[in-house]
């Protein structure tokens, strides 16, 4: 009697995969498997090559911390970019969406989290020594001098959290240290916003232009 | 004919936490008067535009409406009561708000009643909004909620014979939960020596009023004390390290040198109690 309940352990093997990966339940995970099964081979090879080489030569950039494959990346490495200003994110695609504006010409530094301490992330858990690091020693060159960092965290309870945090740290640095504005998202409906992000909106209010 | 459930239910709660789940969706931990501690969905929270998701930050007090799903409640709708928002710009008062939160999850358990918890962490809440020092405000809702757990630490006897203790080089045991008089701390190695001034402290805020305990001065020495041995004690407690602790620690070795610590109350507390001589606590 086969144990394999799709009657192959190759199909059973690539079931457990996906269905270990987040937000894919079971159902899934076979249909998923049963669609690589079917697709041509080609199709297969190129999405175990992209798995192994996603492995293999992903590294983090020493400078900012994100995900790249090279070091330093390609932000880093670009002499356009403005290096007096760091703009500090929580997690790698958090960097992508901001790239994503073509609003920020500045550097970045992913923090690879958030202070969560129920959830057993201190601050010891993410990257914010390398950021110390990395502004200490820009400190002694006098060009390339950070004025200004940008604390980009989520604005929910563990990113204000990181954001003071990260704010007592810096500023005996002499850094200016701000924060991205807090207020209405495009397109909401005043009726439903919660009291601190229209208390917060009202506060930081612009003229008509 | 068994009483019909409603479908929809109305429940004030403050949120204890939230996880992703799924690509658009939250699921929150409420702690409720009527209901104790409750997960429940909140759908689309992580979209942008979501009518639930400001109100459902952890540490708010919030209005609930709670639909009965096959598995979890879900939250059709949600409108802060409290947002406690000047608490999330303050890192001292967040990192002790964080740490009331996580104390009062792990000393809930999920669907039993959870009265007394639901009101001590609310008022703990408040009184740390209105400027109430942390040390005070922390230190009774640990020994108010560790007694609602059925937990209460024994500060005045031997917590495993119930004999009396002398003051003369007082020990307690995280684990006895309290002091231990000569006799048993041989069963306990791992108990420890406690500060007179301390025992005399925890007594209050345990058994008077709070307004009462909350004029007492506390120098550093103390006030670190008293920390250290609820720490030991929630530990002990919990059966685990609460990470809410460790931040507390952390923040507090990062504060400027110009700021002074969190003490309460102005006026010096002179106890009556057999325990200890010299009368005047901690100055």
């Amino acid at each position: 009697m086969n144990e394999s309940p799709h009657g192959s352990s190759t199909i059973t093997r690539l079931v457990e995969s996906f269905h270990r990966l987040p937000g894919i339940g079971p159902k899934s995970a076979q249909r998923l498997a049963y669609h690589v099964l079917r697709a041509p081979e080609e199709e297969a090879r190129a999405l175990a090559e992209a798995l192994l080489d996603v492995k293999q030569r992903a590294v983090l950039c020493g400078a900012c911390q994100q995900i790249s494959d090279t070091d330093p990346c390609a932000v880093c490495d670009d002499t356009r970019r403005d290096r007096t200003v760091i703009c500090v994110v929580e997690e790698p695609l958090d960097l992508v969406a901001i790239e994503r504006t073509n609003g920020y010409h500045g550097l970045y530094h992913v923090l690879h989290g958030a202070i969560s301490p129920a959830d057993g992330v201190g601050p010891e858990d993410l990257k914010i020594s390398e950021l110390l690091v990395r502004l200490r020693r820009d400190e002694d060159d006098e060009a390339d001098a950070v004025t200004e960092v940008i604390v980009a965290t989520n604005p929910n309870l563990e990113g204000e959290a990181t954001a003071m945090y990260l704010a007592r740290l810096l500023e005996p640095l002499g850094v200016r240290v701000t924060r991205l504005a807090r207020g209405l998202p495009a397109g909401a409906d005043l009726e439903y916003v919660d009291n601190v992000t229209l208390e917060r909106a009202l506060a930081f209010r612009q003229s008509v232009e | 004919m068994p009483a019909r459930v409603p479908r929809v239910t109305k429940t004030e709660a403050v949120v204890l936490k939230r996880r992703r789940f799924g690509d658009s969706d939250r699921i929150v931990t409420l702690l409720t008067p009527a209901r104790g501690k409750l997960e429940a969905i909140a759908k689309g929270a992580l979209r942008p535009r979501s009518k639930l998701a400001g109100h459902l930050e952890p540490m708010t007090h919030v209005e609930v409406m709670l639909a009965h799903g096959r598995t979890l409640g879900i939250v059709t709708q949600a409108q802060t009561i409290e947002p406690f928002a000047a608490l999330r710009d303050d890192l001292e008062r967040l990192s002790a708000g964080l740490y009331l939160l996580e104390l009062a999850d792990r000393f809930t358990v999920e669907e039993a009643e959870a009265d007394a918890a639901y009101v001590l962490l609310l008022t703990a809440l408040l009184r740390l909004l209105r400027g109430d020092g942390h040390q005070l405000v922390v230190r009774s809702f640990e020994l108010a909620l560790l007694e609602a757990a059925g937990f209460r630490p024994e500060w005045h006897r031997c917590a495993a014979c119930r004999s009396e203790v002398t003051p003369d080089g007082l020990v307690w045991s995280p684990l006895a939960g309290g002091l231990l008089c000569e006799r048993c701390r041989e069963a306990h190695p791992e108990s420890e020596p406690i500060d007179v001034s301390v025992v005399k402290v925890l007594r209050l805020i345990q058994d008077a009023p709070y307004e009462e305990a909350a004029r007492v001065r506390l120098n550093q020495r103390v006030a670190a004390g008293m920390e250290g041995v609820m720490h030991d004690l929630v530990r002990a407690m919990a059966e685990r390290d609460l990470g809410s602790a460790r931040f507390l620690a952390t923040v507090r070795h990062t504060r400027p040198a110009d700021e002074p610590a969190s003490l309460d109350g102005d006026v010096t507390y002179t106890s009556q109690e057999p325990l200890g001589a010299s009368g005047q606590t901690g100055s």
